[in-house]
């Protein structure tokens, strides 16, 4: 009988390989361009003190592309789905908080900053939000049959 | 309790025990993998952060002049005077735009002979620096330059200027950012409250309009570099591009006795 166990941990290696696809996709955008554009992007919200923009402007795409690598390789993989759903939740803050404020902006998601005559705030809060499930899944369930996790013993089963 | 009974509950607490302690082996392992994954990304991102941050490292730094510098000072209408005490004539206005490629090339053949000449005390020398590219990006990576030169003080005026040319944008490309705007400042040492103010606030703009409509409606000028030497237009060729060709010039002018004015400069 087939039963949520039995496919379970194939739906935990897609939502792995999902997700680690979108953040390193996200992380590479932005790591690459310039600093100025990256600075911009974050300075646009206006939520960050002044200092903390260039540290943040550098490290986060970092942190996307680090938890991606260990999403994929699938190590400490509830601690990196757990990560991975605060950020989206900053995310989604970072959104509102711009929204409620009357900014228009790029949100800067997957690189690019700048004014925007009319953003898509809804469009990109439910994106995360669908992106916030798929982190929730695979830290509620993070067996898998495929991960760095089981091959160090993790899972007995 | 029979023997048979010991041995089975005997054989459950050992299995248990077993189970208790393969359980507890198991939330270390986890624990210490999880431990693992934050040590692995903060290392990550702050040693990442760090090794992007250092690759970073300024190329584009201003020097000060080394040669030999008449006295510099700032004109009421914004133009830079550069002459020795005592020194009106000949005189020598140079129009530039701090874009314009032509003007780089000038003021690296001829520009420290001028500066040579006016320390010499041979030639009276008035720089106005103005908007002629009207198209984007050059228009706008124009004015952010004049109008910094504008805030910049006249005794640190030539040094700047001479760092702007250097890292004159190619046509076409954004340049002259805000940023380096004020980190040649910083550079030179005069960077202050005072002059990052002046550029972010771009206080300087009308000034420059009013020289540029000076330059184009009262001088006539029409493209850059434009170089009077009392009042007369001189030649690119010969004497803007060649810095033997302008200091004959020049020391020619110096030697007749004649010496007319230009009209009035702009107002503020």
């Amino acid at each position: 009988m087939v039963t949520f166990r039995t496919y379970q941990p194939w739906l935990t290696l897609a939502a792995r390989l999902g997700l680690a696809v979108v953040l390193f996709w996200a992380g590479w955008a932005k790591i690459t361009e310039p600093t100025g554009l990256k600075q911009l992007a974050v300075s646009e919200y206006d939520i960050l003190p002044k200092g903390m923009v260039p540290a943040v402007a550098t490290g986060l795409p970092l942190l996307e592309i680090c938890l991606a690598a260990l999403l994929v390789v699938g190590f400490a993989t509830r601690l990196t789905a757990i990560l991975s759903g605060i950020l989206m939740l900053v995310f989604i803050g970072g959104i509102i908080s711009a929204w409620s404020r009357g900014l228009r902006i790029n949100c800067g998601c997957f690189g690019g900053a700048g004014q925007v005559a009319d953003p898509h705030y809804l469009r990109e809060i439910f994106r995360d939000l669908g992106f916030f499930a798929l982190a929730a899944f695979i830290a509620i369930w993070p067996r898998c049959k495929v991960s760095l996790d089981r091959a160090l013993g993790l899972y007995t089963d | 309790m029979s023997k048979a009974a010991r041995t089975r509950t005997a054989r459950e607490r050992l299995a248990e025990q077993r189970a208790r302690e393969a359980a507890k082996q198991k939330r270390t392992r986890a624990t210490l993998i999880s431990i693992a994954g934050i040590v692995i990304v903060a290392l990550v991102v702050t040693l990442g952060a760090y090794l992007i941050n250092k690759k970073e490292k300024r190329t584009q730094l201003a020097h000060a002049y080394s040669g030999q510098l008449a006295p510099l000072s700032r004109d009421s209408d914004g133009g830079i005077t550069m002459a020795k005490a005592g020194v009106t004539a000949p005189l020598l206005e140079v129009f530039e735009d701090f874009q314009c490629p032509v003007c780089k090339q000038f003021e690296s053949t001829s520009g420290d002979t001028i500066k040579k000449l006016a320390a010499e005390g041979k030639v009276k020398v008035v720089y106005r620096p103005f908007q002629l590219f009207t198209d984007n990006p050059q228009a706008s990576n124009t004015k952010r330059a004049a109008m910094a030169a504008l805030c910049v003080p006249a005794d640190k005026w030539v040094s700047y200027h001479d760092a702007l040319y250097k890292y004159q944008p190619t046509e076409g490309t954004e340049g002259f950012s805000t940023k380096n705007l004020k980190l040649w400042a910083k550079d030179l040492g005069f960077e202050d409250a005072t002059f990052d103010k002046c550029v972010d606030d771009k206080q300087k703009a009308s000034q420059l309009t009013a020289i540029t409509n000076y330059t184009l409606k009262q001088r006539g000028v029409t493209g850059t570099p434009t170089v009077f030497l009392n009042g007369k237009s001189l030649n690119l060729e010969n004497q803007l591009m060649s810095a033997s060709g302008l200091e004959q010039a020049i020391l020619a002018a110096g030697a007749t006795a004649s010496s007319a004015s230009p009209s009035a400069s702009p107002t503020k």
